[in-house]
């Protein structure tokens, strides 16, 4: 589970490669925002960006879609949720269950922008090493009062180093317990027993060795500040999105 | 001159079981030291008391003339640490950004920063790594990733936790070369092991721990004569009443 490849910062030299990060997780704020306001027109124009963006980066679609199985399933329900609760004209009806028209487009119009969301997150983590998505957050928390900007950049990147750790932890409890015939056990209860206990044991054991890490290398709050590079690139995308943005919820 | 100094020192640990029973040492600038034993006879406790990642329950721990109690953190940029667990040390997200941590923890320019990251995953063969994800690499890859973090560190001391662990015959003989260079340069190195075979040739000084205890200190060909009473096989060469060799040549 920790091999969540699609998902993950890849290598490239794309101009989404070379764009400072700040200004990424800008046009995201952006993009998304206007992606939820958008009519299917602006979707459509969104949709094939998107796309366009991604075979840029050389993911290939297929694994994407294999990766996005659990994440269709949930629009799939989101989609019949609404088909089946909007009233409107009846188009199917079966005892009690019926369609209506207008669920049924207001679904699609949800789901496209659910989709559309998680593909333009798609183009930004995978082109933003997490080291500068951190940057970026600390620079964008800077003017927040009360929020210690370096301390939650700390916390990013430990969580991002976490959590597959937690995961590939869970992987390896279990594989040692099969191994050792847990799978004769029927009582559910038992085995949960045996599972959590030395999986948090060992969670807060890798916590602690964690810490013991970062002070052994001299970790303080006082650090070599992130990197940025803007450039008059990084504004003349920021007028642009700013345009595609307007345009996109003015014609919609 | 002298830059590490140990007197009496104990650590009893939570449980009641003494992980270190009066250590007295002293260790000059410059020398490259060996401490071997028996698994569980103290050589990691010892260590972690050189940077203050234990404190000391009795005696004292000085490093280059300052008591570590009084200010771990100087000891710790004095005093790098690769850990006998590899996975336990690695705290950035790719192996760049774990490589570059330490530089940053002191402050550096981010030019100097990205000049010792890269340095330093050239030494240890991992040059086209630096966007790898660590904890999906293999167990001797990680453990290179823990040495370059510290050798990015340039720190005064080196201290190897059983460095040689998980890796392969060209990753023992680089890793090897680069603790041979950085000794040639002047930088004081104590490495654990309990496989002398694979250094011995190398170091100044061999100290073999036994419970909690210094059984034996002194020149290595001197001191690895019947190590084996200690849990320590004794080379083959020094069996053979030959010279120690090498694993370089
Ligand atoms: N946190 C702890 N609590 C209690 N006892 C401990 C703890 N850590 C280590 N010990 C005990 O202290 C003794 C010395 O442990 P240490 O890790 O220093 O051994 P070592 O020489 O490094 O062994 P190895 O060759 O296996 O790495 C062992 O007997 C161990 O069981
Ligand atoms: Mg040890």
């Amino acid at each position: 589970m920790a091999e969540l490849s699609e998902f993950g910062f890849r290598p490239g030299l794309s101009f989404l490669h070379r764009l400072d990060a700040r200004f990424k997780l800008l046009f995201l704020l952006l993009l998304s925002l206007s992606i939820l306001r958008a009519e299917f027109r602006g979707l459509v124009f969104f949709t094939a960006l998107f796309l366009f963006c991604i075979l840029r980066i050389r993911i290939s679609l297929i694994s994407l879609i294999k990766e996005m199985r659990y994440f269709l399933l949930l629009l799939f329900f989101v989609f019949a949720a609404r088909a089946l609760t909007v009233p409107g004209e009846k188009i199917f009806q079966y005892w009690q269950i019926s369609l209506s028209r207008q669920g049924i487009l207001e679904g699609c119009l949800v789901c496209w922008r659910l989709f559309a969301v998680v593909l333009l997150g798609l183009c930004f983590i995978s082109t933003s090493r997490p080291s500068e998505i951190r940057g970026a957050a600390e620079y964008m928390l800077r003017p927040v009062p009360l929020i210690p900007e370096k301390r939650v950049g700390i916390m990013l990147s430990l969580l991002i180093r976490f959590i597959p750790l937690i995961l590939n932890q869970a992987k390896e409890t279990a594989e040692a317990q099969r191994a050792r015939g847990i799978e004769q056990r029927k009582n559910p209860v038992y085995r949960l027993m045996k599972f959590s206990i030395p999986f948090l044991r060992r969670i807060f054991e890798e916590a602690d060795g964690l810490v013991t890490a970062m002070e052994a290398r001299c970790y303080s709050e006082n650090r070599t500040p992130p990197e940025y590079k803007a450039g008059k690139e990084e504004w003349i995308f920021l007028l642009l999105a700013g345009f595609v943005c307007a345009m996109v919820l003015f014609i919609s | 001159m002298e830059i590490i100094r140990t007197e009496n020192l104990r650590h009893r640990f939570s449980d009641g079981t003494y992980g270190i029973d009066g250590i007295s040492i002293s260790i000059r600038k410059g020398e490259f030291v060996i401490i071997a034993g028996a698994n569980g006879c103290g050589k990691t406790t010892f260590l972690r008391h050189l940077n203050g990642l234990l404190m000391p329950c009795e005696g004292s721990v000085m490093v280059d003339g300052i008591s570590v109690t009084s200010d771990p953190r100087r000891a710790r940029q004095m005093v790098g640490m690769v850990f006998q667990d590899a996975d336990s040390q690695i705290v950035g997200e790719t192996v760049y950004d774990d490589v570059a941590f330490g530089p940053e923890n002191l402050c550096l320019e981010r030019a100097e920063v990205r000049c010792r990251v890269e340095s330093a995953l050239e030494s240890v063969g991992l040059s086209s790594f630096g966007d790898r994800r660590p904890h999906l690499l293999s167990g001797g890859e990680k453990r290179r990733v823990a040495i370059a973090g510290i050798l990015a560190m340039q720190s005064e001391i080196f201290i190897f936790d059983e460095p040689f662990s998980n890796l392969d015959y060209p990753g023992v003989c680089s890793l090897l070369e680069e603790i041979r260079r950085l000794h040639r340069r002047g930088h004081t190195i104590l490495l654990t092991t309990h496989d002398l075979e694979k250094v011995l040739a190398h170091a100044d000084r061999l100290i073999i721990m036994q419970q909690g205890k210094i059984v034996r200190d002194g020149l290595p060909e001197e001191c690895v004569k019947g190590s084996d009473a200690f849990g320590v096989r004794e080379p083959f060469a020094s069996r053979q009443g030959m010279e120690l060799s090498s694993w370089l040549n």
